[in-house]
């Protein structure tokens, strides 16, 4: 890993949150951040880069849904992820098309893929962002050899 | 032309088609039942499938922590000590939430038992409170996102009755509110001893009952909800279950724009019955 690697998790329930943040303190030196209201979550990503959003489907006031599309706005490049125990077709192709999710898990999850999902995410959020800063690099490169053919063409002509 | 049937054998006949449209209702009931119970599935799933997975998940660190323990407890250095102690805190919290997550399922599961009782279940002193909270427990994963449920238990004496036809007539009305609130809204369920009967009453906030409807909303086969939401039996059901088998009553009222709220007030001993 590049740098230590943040992970989110919105779960209105207290015992998701204790059980995913203990496997993954145990197997991996991630940050965990967990929050039961997805409100606070949001208030969260505005001042804090995180590579992956795990998220809830059914919470109160905001769906999981709702949570992850605030995600995306915020925080274009961290990887989404919908946990959920309400295994509905419709919700996994909503959340699908509407967040550009990248994984939909179901409860009961298995411990072992849910860590390979979230280090397979957190890759993919790190690539992105590196991705973004080479490329910005890249057009800084290219506008200040501009620059100097620019006035190398002046003082040749 | 066959000749008309002579008096015993149409008595016979007669008897015959009476115990049929009696197993038929009993059917009915029974379907309807289930009917109410998968209406709710997937909200009973949700319930169920997150405790479930923090419990297996627990399982796993937990016995990969023990490991760990052992290990840093045969190292025996100062490190290896504080680190044993860390995990084992560890543990314990996920001890705690695993009881935690146990008695969730057990709630549901209770709740469903109420239902899953024998249908001519004998008339037995129950507890009306525990009964609506047990019953609660099966909407919750419905109503988690939109419907805040709010109680207010009284102080009520336990009630002979026959526990999971009332439940039913509970699920029934608690769904029946849920569906008819659009978006956000909130349910209140409020028990009462009031003279010689418990008044059970299940208010909404939804739209209200259109006033040409109300007088057909205990009809069976009445309904306003879609196709494959509604069967129009849970009122006419309901009504029956409080009325005729309890000897109460099931009224309610309604308002436009503001709410409905149902009462169910069923008499705390039941008279005997003269067999008929």
């Amino acid at each position: 890993m590049i740098e230590k690697a943040s992970v989110l998790i919105v779960d209105d329930e207290e015992m998701v949150i204790t059980s995913v943040r203990a496997y993954l303190e145990l197997e991996t030196n991630f940050e965990v951040h967990g929050f039961t209201e997805p409100e606070q979550a949001v208030k969260f990503l505005e001042s804090n880069l995180v590579d992956i959003a795990v998220s809830d489907y059914l919470m109160p006031r905001m769906s999981g849904i709702q949570f992850l599309t605030r995600a995306k706005q915020l925080q274009p490049e961290a990887t989404r992820v919908l946990l959920t125990g309400h295994a509905d077709k419709q919700s996994a192709i909503q959340a699908i098309n509407e967040v550009s999710l990248y994984q939909y898990v179901e409860k009961p999850w298995e411990n072992a893929q849910l860590l390979m999902i979230i280090q397979n995410g957190i890759e993919r959020a790190q690539l992105l962002r590196e991705l973004r800063a080479t490329m910005s690099e890249l057009s800084t490169a290219h506008s200040s050899l501009k620059d100097v053919q620019k006035k190398l063409l002046k003082a040749f002509l | 032309m066959s000749q008309p049937s002579n008096p015993p054998e149409f008595a016979n006949e007669l008897e015959e088609l009476r115990a049929r449209a009696d197993s038929l209702a009993t059917q009915l009931a029974q379907s309807y039942k289930m009917a109410s119970i998968g209406r709710l599935l997937a909200g009973i799933v949700h319930e169920i499938n997150t405790p479930i997975g923090s419990i297996l998940s627990n399982n796993q660190v937990l016995y990969r922590s023990l490991e760990l323990v052992k290990s840093a407890l045969a190292n025996g250095d100062k490190d290896s000590l504080a680190k044993a102690n860390r995990l084992v805190e560890t543990c314990l919290s996920l001890i705690a939430i695993d009881k935690i997550a146990c008695e969730r399922i057990s709630d549901v599961v209770r709740g469903l038992k109420t239902f899953a009782r024998a249908e001519s279940s004998e008339v037995r002193k129950a507890d009306l409170n525990q009964q609506l909270q047990d019953t609660l427990k099966l909407t919750q994963g419905e109503f988690r996102q939109r419907i805040k449920v709010e109680t207010d238990w009284g102080q009520i004496p336990q009630v002979e009755c026959h526990g999971n036809m009332l439940s039913q007539v509970f699920l029934n009305i608690l769904v029946n509110a849920g569906q008819a609130i659009q978006g956000e809204g909130k349910i209140t369920v409020r028990t009462r001893h009031e003279g010689d009967s418990v008044h059970i009453s299940i208010a909404d906030t939804g739209p209200g009952i259109k006033p040409e409807d109300r007088p057909k909303i205990f009809a069976g086969g009445f309904t306003t909800k879609a196709v494959g939401v509604g069967t129009g039996l849970g009122l006419a059901l309901s009504k029956k279950i409080v009325e005729e088998t309890h000897g109460g009553s099931l009224h309610f009222e309604s308002e436009i724009g503001i709410g409905t709220t149902f009462h169910i007030l069923v008499p705390i001993e039941q008279k005997k019955k003269a067999e008929g």
